[in-house]
C-alpha cells in the first residue's frame, strides 16, 4: 500500500480539527466557569446519609441538600430556619413548631409536619442529645401539615439548642420515607429540601460531586449569620473534586482549576500566602481539640494514679509542635469544655496546665505499683500528624521506664481495635490518639467523648458515678450561669480521676483563590450559602 | 491450539478461584471494621453496631463466603458498603481511565522503546546508545511522583500548557481527553520506555552477531531491512514478553500515576477500598484482575505464533 501526500495531508487535516474540539466550547464554559465553584474537601463523600455516620464530610452534604429545623448563628445561638413560630406551654413540657411557608422537597413535594417528626425520630436514634430527647419525650407528633408538636414527661431547657446542635449527625430533615428507614440505614435518595440539589447524573464517586442550585429554594429574609438567617446561593453549580494528593489539589488551587482546598499541609502554607492569588482561611475558629484515650480497664490505666502520671508527662506545647508545626494555628488547652467555649473554665488545672515534669510522672507511676506492663499505643500511621504525636508519646513513656509499644496500623486497624477491652496480650491496647470539635466539647450531651459512664463510654470507658450525676444534671439547667457552675464541678472531678489527657488545640486553615470570597466560617460545616466568585 | 487456550481459560478460572478465597479470608482476618469507617471517629460502639448489623457482617465467615460466591456466580459482583451502589457499576465508571492511560502508555512506550533499543543496538556505544545508557537510569530510578510532580511545575503551573489533574472521557472530545492523558502518560511511561528499551537493544545485539545477518549484509541488504525486517523480527520473542508483562504491571500498578494526576480509575478505587474496607470493592477488583493477567499472558503467548513460526502448542 502507498501512501500519497493527498492522503496525508487529509489525514492531518482530521487530527487537526479533532484535537481543535475542545477550544470550540470554551466560550460558553469560561461564562460556566464563573458561575461553578471548585472545592477539594477533606476527604471524599463516601456516605451520604448525614445520620448514618458522623464525619464532617457528609455533614457537609447534608447542609448542602437538607435543611434544619434551627440553626445556630455567629454567636452559636440557636435561631429558627425552617420553623416560622414556635412556643413552649407554661409547664415547659410541650414545645409546638409551626414551619415556614415556601419550604418544598427537590422531587417537588411539600415538605409537612410529618417529614420533620419522622427526621427527629431517626436523629434520636444516633446523636446523643437526640437521644436524651426521645428519652424525655412522652410524645412527638403532627398537628396538620405544618404544625407539630414535642410533648416530654419533664421539662428540657436545651431542647432548642439541641434541635440546632452542630455536632454530626445533625437534625437534617428528610422526606418521611426516607426518615422511617432505621438509623443503621443507609439513605441514599439524596433528597432534600435544603438550598442545593443533589445532581445525580453527574455524581462520580471517587471523582466528583457536583449540586446545582435548588432555584426553588426560598430563604428566609433575615441576613446570613452563621449557618441561621437567609441561606442565598450566589453560584450556580458547587462541584467537589476528590483529589486525594495533598500537592496535586495544591497545584491545582494554583493553577486555578480548583477555587478552594480544604487541608492544605502547614507545609504548604507558605506557598499560598507567597501567591499573590491565594489565601489562607480559617473557618473553624473553635477548632479541634487533640485527644489521648486511656484504657481505664486494664493495667496500668486502671489505676487512676497511672492516668494522672499522664496529665503530669505530657507537654502540651511539644506534642501541638510535631502535630502542626506553625504556632499560630496551635494553642494548649487545659479545660474538658475545650478552649474558649461558653463553659470552658480553669477548674482544678493548676497542677496540669504546666505539664512535661516527667520526673513526677515516674513518681506516679510508681506509686500506681507499675511493674513493667505493656502499653500498646495504637498508632494511626495514616494520619500523619496522630502518628508523629503517638511516636513522641512512646519516646517520653520510655524516658521514665514505661515499656512502651507502638502498635502501627492505619485508621480502620484503629477504629476496630479500640473497641476491644480485652488485655493488651489478648488484642487489647493501651492508648490511642484522636481529635474532637472544640466547639462540640462545650456541650457534654452532644459528644461522647465526655461520658464517664463505665461499659457505656466512650472507648476508654472511664467511670465515675459523681460526675456522671452532675452530668445528668446539664440538661436541667436553663441559664448560662448555672450551667458554668455545673462545668466547673464537673470538670474539678474529671482531672481527678482523669477521663481522658489533652494534647492542644489547633485550628486549620483553608486556602481559596482570592476570587472566591463570602465563606462562612463555624465549626463542624463549612455551608456553601453566601459564597460567590467574583471575576479577577 | 484449541485445547490449548481451553486449558488456559481453565487454570484462569483457578487462579481466579484461589485468587478469591485467598483475599476474602486475608480481608476478614486483617484488622478493619468497615462499619467503624462508615460511622466515623467520633461515633459511638452502640452506632457502629447497629450498621455491622445491617450490613450483615454480624454473620458467620462461612456464610458470607458462600453469599459472596453464589452472588458471584450469578454475576452480582455486590454493592459497595459504602456507596451503596452496585460494583459493577462502580467498576464500569472506573476502567476507561484506566484503559486509556494504560494502553496510551503502552503504544508512546513500545513506540519509543523498541526504536530506541533498535538504534542503541544498531550503533552499539554510539551516541543514541549512551544517551539510552543514561536515560534508563533515570528511567529505572527516578519514582513516578517525581517525574509527575515535575511535569505538573513546569507544564501545568509554570507554563499552563497543560492541566494539572484529572481526566475527560474520550466521549467529552478526543482534544480534551489526550491532553489530560499527556502528562501521565509521559510520567507513567518513562520507566517502561527504559526497560522495553533495554531488552530490545539486548534482544537485537543477540540477533545481530547471527551468521544469518552477516549473510543479509553480504547480499548488499540495506541497514534498515537487515533491522526491521531480519533482525527485529527474530529478537521479537523476548520483546513481545516484556510488553505483556509491562502491560499486565501497568494495570496493577499504575495507582500511583492515578494519585498523582487524580485519574479516577482501578488503581485509585482499589486503594480508596482497601483504605475503608470496602469489601465486595476489594474482592471483586482482585479476582478480575487475576484473570485478566492470565488473559493478557495467554494473549501474549499467541502472539508468539506470529512472529516465530517454530512456536506451535
Amino acid at each position: 500500500m502507498t501512501i500519497s501526500r493527498r492522503d496525508l495531508f487529509k489525514a492531518g487535516f482530521a487530527v487537526g480539527a479533532a484535537l481543535s474540539i475542545p477550544s470550540i466550547p470554551r466560550a460558553q464554559t469560561a461564562t460556566a466557569a464563573a458561575r461553578t465553584a471548585r472545592m477539594v474537601k477533606s476527604s471524599d463523600l463516601r456516605v451520604f446519609d448525614p445520620i448514618l455516620t458522623a464525619t464532617n464530610i457528609t455533614a457537609d452534604h447534608g447542609a448542602a441538600i437538607y435543611d434544619t429545623l434551627f440553626s445556630l448563628d455567629s454567636k452559636f445561638m440557636p435561631q429558627p430556619q425552617m420553623v416560622s413560630n414556635w412556643s413552649v406551654s407554661n409547664d415547659k413540657k410541650a414545645y409546638t413548631f409551626e414551619l415556614r411557608e415556601g419550604l418544598g422537597w427537590h422531587d417537588g413535594t411539600p415538605v409537612t409536619a410529618a417529614d420533620c417528626v419522622a427526621s427527629i425520630r431517626r436523629w434520636g436514634q444516633v446523636h446523643p442529645g437526640g437521644q436524651l430527647i426521645m428519652a424525655l419525650a412522652s410524645d412527638i407528633s403532627e398537628r396538620d401539615d405544618k404544625t407539630f408538636t414535642i410533648s416530654l414527661k419533664e421539662p428540657l431547657g436545651l431542647l432548642i439548642d439541641l434541635l440546632a446542635d452542630l455536632t454530626p449527625p445533625c437534625l437534617f430533615m428528610m422526606r418521611e420515607k426516607d426518615a422511617n428507614r432505621p438509623a443503621t440505614e443507609q439513605v441514599t435518595a439524596n433528597i432534600g429540601s435544603g438550598p442545593f440539589k443533589f445532581n445525580e447524573a453527574l455524581l462520580k464517586p471517587g471523582a466528583s460531586i457536583t449540586f446545582d442550585r435548588n432555584e426553588k429554594y426560598v430563604p428566609r429574609k433575615e441576613p446570613s449569620d452563621g449557618l441561621a438567617g437567609g441561606k442565598v446561593v450566589h453560584v450556580d453549580r458547587v462541584i467537589w473534586d476528590v483529589i486525594p494528593d495533598q500537592q496535586t489539589a495544591m497545584a491545582a488551587l494554583q493553577a486555578g482549576e480548583v477555587d478552594y482546598f480544604e487541608t492544605p499541609p502547614v507545609e504548604l502554607y507558605s506557598s499560598v500566602e507567597s501567591d499573590p492569588d491565594l489565601g489562607l482561611q480559617v473557618l473553624d475558629k473553635p477548632g479541634w481539640d487533640v485527644v489521648l484515650r486511656m484504657n481505664c480497664l486494664q493495667p496500668p490505666f486502671n489505676n487512676v494514679k497511672a492516668r494522672q502520671a499522664m496529665l503530669h508527662l505530657i507537654d502540651q506545647e511539644a506534642f501541638m509542635r510535631v502535630m502542626y508545626a506553625d504556632p499560630k494555628y496551635i494553642n494548649t488547652v487545659t479545660s474538658i469544655f475545650g478552649k474558649d467555649t461558653p463553659v470552658s473554665n480553669d477548674e482544678n488545672t493548676g497542677w496540669y496546665k504546666k505539664g512535661g515534669d516527667p520526673e513526677k510522672a515516674r513518681q506516679l507511676f510508681k506509686e500506681a505499683a507499675y511493674a513493667g506492663e505493656k502499653v500498646v499505643i495504637l498508632d494511626p500511621t495514616d494520619w500523619r500528624e496522630a502518628d508523629n504525636a503517638s511516636q513522641l508519646l512512646a519516646a517520653a513513656l520510655r524516658k521514665i521506664g514505661v515499656n512502651a509499644e507502638l502498635a502501627p496500623m492505619d485508621w480502620g486497624g484503629v477504629s476496630t481495635r479500640r473497641a476491644k477491652k480485652d488485655s493488651v496480650e489478648n488484642g487489647g491496647w493501651s492508648l490511642f490518639i484522636t481529635s474532637e470539635s472544640n466547639y462540640s466539647l462545650g456541650n457534654p450531651l452532644a459528644t461522647p467523648l465526655l461520658l464517664a459512664n463505665g461499659d457505656d463510654a466512650w472507648y476508654g470507658w472511664p467511670k465515675n458515678d459523681e460526675y456522671e450525676a452532675l452530668r445528668a444534671d446539664w440538661a436541667n439547667v436553663s441559664t448560662l450561669q448555672e450551667r458554668k457552675e455545673l462545668a466547673r464541678r464537673m470538670q474539678s472531678i474529671w482531672w481527678d480521676f482523669v477521663g481522658d489527657v489533652r494534647l492542644g488545640k489547633y485550628v486549620s486553615p483553608i486556602a481559596h483563590r482570592k476570587t472566591l470570597t463570602g465563606l462562612i466560617g463555624m465549626p463542624q460545616i463549612v455551608p456553601m450559602w453566601n459564597m460567590q466568585k467574583v471575576t479577577a | 491450539m484449541g485445547a490449548y487456550i481451553l486449558g488456559r481459560m481453565g487454570s484462569a478460572i483457578v487462579v481466579m478461584v484461589m485468587v478469591g478465597i485467598f483475599v476474602f479470608l486475608l480481608l476478614r482476618l486483617a484488622p478493619g471494621d468497615p462499619a467503624a469507617m462508615i460511622a466515623g471517629r467520633s461515633a459511638t460502639e452502640e452506632m457502629i453496631a447497629g450498621i455491622r448489623e445491617q450490613l450483615g457482617l454480624n454473620d458467620p465467615l462461612p456464610v458470607q463466603f458462600i453469599q459472596w460466591v453464589r452472588a458471584m456466580l450469578g454475576g452480582d459482583f455486590g454493592t459497595s458498603i459504602f456507596a451503596g451502589r452496585p460494583v459493577l457499576e462502580l467498576l464500569s465508571q472506573r476502567l476507561e481511565p484506566t484503559l486509556s492511560l494504560t494502553i496510551l502508555t503502552t503504544i508512546v512506550a513500545v513506540t519509543v522503546g523498541v526504536s530506541f533499543g533498535v538504534l542503541a543496538a544498531w550503533q552499539t556505544g554510539g551516541f543514541v546508545d549512551r544517551l539510552l545508557a543514561v536515560f534508563s537510569a533515570l528511567g529505572y530510578s527516578v519514582p513516578v511522583f517525581v517525574i509527575g510532580y515535575f511535569l505538573i511545575y513546569f507544564f501545568a503551573i509554570r507554563t499552563h500548557w497543560l492541566p494539572v489533574q484529572g481526566y475527560k472521557p474520550i466521549g467529552s472530545g478526543l482534544g480534551l481527553w489526550f491532553v489530560h492523558l499527556i502528562l501521565p502518560t509521559v510520567a507513567l511511561g518513562l520507566g517502561f520506555i527504559a526497560f522495553i528499551a533495554r531488552v530490545t537493544r539486548a534482544s537485537m545485539l543477540e540477533v545481530l552477531s547471527e551468521d544469518y545477518m552477516r549473510t543479509a549484509a553480504a547480499k548488499g541488504a540495506s541497514s534498515y531491512a537487515m533491522l526491521v525486517h531480519h533482525a527485529l523480527k527474530n529478537a521479537g520473542v523476548p520483546i513481545l514478553t516484556v510488553i505483556g508483562i509491562s502491560f499486565a504491571y501497568m494495570i496493577g500498578g499504575v495507582v500511583l500515576t492515578e494519585t498523582v494526576f487524580n485519574i479516577p480509575g482501578i488503581g485509585r478505587l482499589v486503594v480508596d477500598a482497601i483504605n475503608n474496607r470496602d469489601y465486595p470493592i476489594i474482592q471483586s477488583v482482585l479476582v478480575l484482575t487475576s484473570g485478566l493477567y492470565v488473559l493478557i499472558n495467554l494473549t501474549v503467548d499467541l502472539a508468539y505464533t506470529l512472529i516465530d513460526p517454530r512456536i506451535r502448542y
